[in-house]
């Protein structure tokens, strides 16, 4: 298997960092109080992420994916408890990007790329313990499965 | 080749299980990145080995096989002295011996005997405690992990950046 460059691999994660910010979007409506800040606080992360992307791809000359008006998501979000799971899904699969850019990367980029690999590991497990799932953790966080 | 090696007088060889338990004692709380290199294999070989075949330099990730199974043995430690924290800490102590047995099949060496990964320190006496203390061994373990990661050829990135962020997740889970 080809190993994708720096740029493909940024770009993959930044389509991820995308559907991450819409998925956000239909989770925030379904939670109230501490959850809903963390909601919020979460998105923001998703955007700063997304913004620096959009700066990197473009000075570096790289391809830069367009958003999308929508994304499909893995189930639908009808109350707070599948807007937590999905929370702690969009996490996962976002993070999983992330690691997958380590190997494409070398010094500050992939430290970056680590940063945000264990940032999304660590709220996703926040979401599971807010939405009382177990395992809190998982043994390889953003490895396929 | 028909030359067999001396074992030794009063030391142990390669295949010396009992070398693994010589090399763990020295595996205190912050000590673990040191070793890898200490136990020289077939010392009694040096004779013939010493110009043309110089002992290769150990693996990098080495020392993070033996820090996992460390880890995993402070959790089930900490899981036998407070059983009320057993369901939460011992998903964790398999989780850092599947890291272990990664590590050791990527470098390619057998997995150390976990049973006989001993911890330093014996678990705090009260739960908070010791989950405070597992806290700040992942902390560490954290920053080890970070810096492998960081000097890894792109094969191995993604295994470790895992691992770093397992470690990372641990804590929030100890909370």
């Amino acid at each position: 298997m080809r190993q994708p460059s720096a740029g493909e691999a940024l770009a993959s994660a930044l389509s991820a960092e995308y559907a991450a910010i819409y998925a956000y979007g239909r989770i925030g409506v379904r939670l109230s109080g501490a959850a809903r800040d963390a909601a919020r606080q979460a998105e923001a992360a998703h955007r700063r992420r997304r913004d620096a992307l959009v700066v990197q791809l473009t000075t570096a000359g790289g391809v830069v994916p367009p958003d999308r008006a929508g994304y499909a998501l893995p189930f639908p979000v009808t109350d707070r408890a599948s807007a937590l799971r999905l929370a702690a899904e969009v996490e996962e699969r976002t993070a999983a990007h992330w690691r997958a850019a380590l190997a494409s990367t070398t010094g500050a980029d992939r430290d970056q790329a680590l940063a945000a690999l264990v940032e999304y590991a660590v709220r996703a497990t926040r979401w599971r313990k807010t939405a009382g799932l177990t395992p809190l953790t998982v043994p390889f966080p953003g490895r396929p499965t | 080749m028909v030359l067999t090696w001396p074992v030794g007088i009063g030391r142990t060889t390669q295949r010396d299980q009992t070398s693994g338990h010589s090399r763990r004692k020295l595996l205190g709380a912050g000590v673990l990145l040191v070793l890898g290199g200490t136990v020289t294999p077939l010392t009694g070989c040096d004779l013939f080995d010493r110009d043309d075949e110089p002992t290769p330099p150990p693996d990098p990730l080495r020392p993070m096989v033996d820090e996992s199974l460390a880890l995993a043995a402070a959790y089930r430690a900490s899981a036998t002295a407070h059983p009320e924290l057993a369901d939460r800490l011992n998903p964790i102590a398999e989780t850092h011996t599947a890291h272990a047995t990664e590590l050791a099949r990527v470098i390619g060496v057998t997995l150390p005997s976990a049973a006989s990964a001993a911890p330093s320190t014996a678990p705090a006496a009260d739960p908070n405690g010791a989950r405070a203390a597992l806290r700040a061994l992942e902390k560490t373990a954290q920053q080890s992990a970070t810096a492998a990661c960081a000097a890894a050829p792109a094969e191995r990135a993604a295994l470790l950046g895992s691992i770093v962020a397992a470690r990372a997740t641990h804590q929030e889970a100890l909370k």
